[in-house]
């Protein structure tokens, strides 16, 4: 044995590192991941219910919710000649246009930063009347996600990005932010607080250095009414229309409100989904509760027979193509048709 | 959904189920209070996680969580690391579990404490090599140094170490653990 081997092997015979002590892994290492994956920094600060992330993921092709009240030519403002010559694409609302009171209160609480730059359009956003939220701007096959969080998260975020080395500074439409690359080459923009709110930005595909200060320095702030008008035009859509479409074949739960749909606000379409059947199944649920705590027993079937079609619903089955909540639901429809609940379905389906 | 996001999600997945036991091997042997590692795994994998995106392909994702746990690490070890609410269950079972070390034989604290009298790169480049089984090519990515600088400090490491274990390490006394190793800048 070589001298280097002999040391080695001391080093190796001295290793604390051993896992046979430590049991067997498998539960809380599932346990772990499902906590990682279902809980978000921002969830956890601020005591928002658990919520399986994957409602998360976004249909490629987005539609949004209904915030115009009534719908007039849009007028075409050009702020600046875009690469190749083409017009901004920022537009402002014409003087007829009048949105919602909700949309224009969540616009006003909104960051509203526009690329400036023909080509790039918002491909999916969601959170817009809360206080945490993303909207996805692609153009080609680079994408910019800005999410927007409450302010005290700031420093959280910050050391969060501090794990692939030092910021730089930089300025977005004049305001001080910080840009981080991680070690695949994808950049992160954290803007300073403004107004409560902290904005994050995420750059994916194919992006340079040289890139990201192009598209920052066409990053602009802008009103509540010029932000909600560039919006896609699928976006804007009168909620009940909307809804409508979505509960074209659900059975609705007794005193189910289609008015209270409009709190859920501009979304995607899956998560309008999430929105509209959450407080379809919470409903049900509920309405078999009551029938079963009241000896009603029609009630309690009307409540089974509900859920249990649930799988047929079309709004369920088109999400269930883009994500997992409707999994979730159908696991509380299993539970209910078979005559016990877990509590946990307040959480799961996000009952209010 | 995007098929990016799902791809992102079945990489990070991939990744923890593969990479999870090296990873808690990673920081029990590098904090001083063997339940701290649960800590340093969920605050490895929560960034990650939020990362997922970046996770590189293949088999340089462990040395990518590697270089992340390091970074987690060091900020553990400045007090900057608040304990996780995550990992609760992994930080019980670890606490329930792993002996204290002051009942370890004496030769394993005395190798540990001349550990942790080494230059801080060159103890981890040792510890990387023999502990953690990598390549130089491998350390040096996981320590953003050249694969010749890996060599250099490992040949030195393993000089050091030899001069202060000795042929007979015999008892050591008062043991320092290695997460109380020098921190002295590097030479």
């Amino acid at each position: 044995m070589t001298t280097e081997e002999r040391v080695d092997r001391l080093v190796r015979d001295a290793d604390p590192g051993g896992l046979g002590v430590v049991g067997d892994l498998a539960g809380v290492k599932q346990a772990l991941l499902e906590e990682i994956m279902s809980e978000s920094l921002v969830r956890r600060a601020v005591g928002m219910p658990r919520r399986r992330l994957w409602v998360r993921r976004f249909a490629g092709v987005v539609t949004a919710a209904a915030v115009l009240v009534s719908v007039v030519p849009v007028s075409v403002v050009v702020r600046g000649q875009a690469e190749g010559g083409g017009v901004s694409p920022i537009v402002s609302a014409g003087a007829g246009v009048v949105f919602s009171p909700l949309a224009m209160e969540a616009a006003q609480r909104n960051p509203r930063l526009l690329i400036d730059r023909a080509g790039w359009t918002v491909a999916a956003l969601y959170g817009f009347a809360e206080e945490q939220g993303m909207v996805r701007f692609r153009r080609g096959g680079r994408e910019l996600e800005m999410n927007w969080y409450p302010a005290y998260v700031y420093a959280d975020r910050y050391s969060g990005q501090l794990v692939d080395g030092p910021a730089k500074s930089v300025r977005v439409d004049g305001w001080p932010a910080d840009l981080f690359q991680s070690l695949s080459g994808d950049f992160t923009v954290l803007l300073r607080p403004r107004d409560n709110v902290v904005v994050e930005m995420k750059t994916s595909g194919n992006w340079s250095r040289k890139d990201v200060d192009r598209v920052l320095a066409d990053i602009v702030r802008v009103d509540a009414r010029t932000w909600l008008a560039v919006l896609p035009a699928e976006m804007v859509m009168p909620v009940r229309e909307r809804a409508a479409r979505v509960l074209v074949d659900v059975s609705l739960p007794p005193g189910f409100d289609v008015a209270a749909l409009d709190e859920i606000g501009v979304s995607d379409s899956y998560q309008f989904g999430v929105g509209v059947m959450s407080r379809v199944g919470c409903g049900w649920i509920a309405e078999w509760q009551r029938a079963r705590a009241s000896g009603d027993e029609a009630g309690v079937r009307r409540a089974v027979e509900a859920l249990r079609g649930s799988r047929g619903w079309r709004v369920l089955r088109d999400m269930d193509r883009v994500g997992d909540w409707p999994e979730v639901f159908w696991e509380y429809a299993d539970e209910v048709a078979a005559g016990t609940v877990r509590p946990g379905y307040v959480e799961g389906l996000g009952c209010r | 959904m995007s098929s990016g996001t799902e791809q992102d999600e079945d990489r990070f997945r991939r990744v923890y189920a593969e990479d999870f036991e090296s990873l808690l091997a990673y920081a029990l042997r590098r904090v001083a209070h063997p339940e701290d590692a649960a800590d340093v795994v969920a605050e490895t994998f929560l960034v990650a996680w939020r990362r997922r995106r970046d996770i590189p392909v293949a088999g340089a994702a462990r040395l990518w969580l590697y270089g992340v746990a390091r970074r987690v690490l060091a900020n553990h070890h400045r007090g900057g690391v608040r304990r996780q609410r995550l990992g609760e269950r992994l930080r019980q079972q670890i606490g329930a579990s792993v002996a204290d070390p002051g009942s370890e034989v004496a030769e394993r604290l005395a190798v540990r404490a001349a550990l942790a009298g080494l230059v801080e790169v060159d103890r981890e480049v040792l510890m990387l090599t023999v502990w953690e089984g990598l390549q130089p090519h491998e350390v040096a990515a996981v320590l953003g140094v050249s694969p010749a600088a890996v060599r250099t400090r490992l040949s030195r490491a393993r000089t050091r170490l030899r001069g202060l274990v000795g042929d007979d390490p015999g008892p050591p006394g008062h043991v320092l653990d290695v997460l109380t190793a020098s921190t002295r800048k590097e030479d």
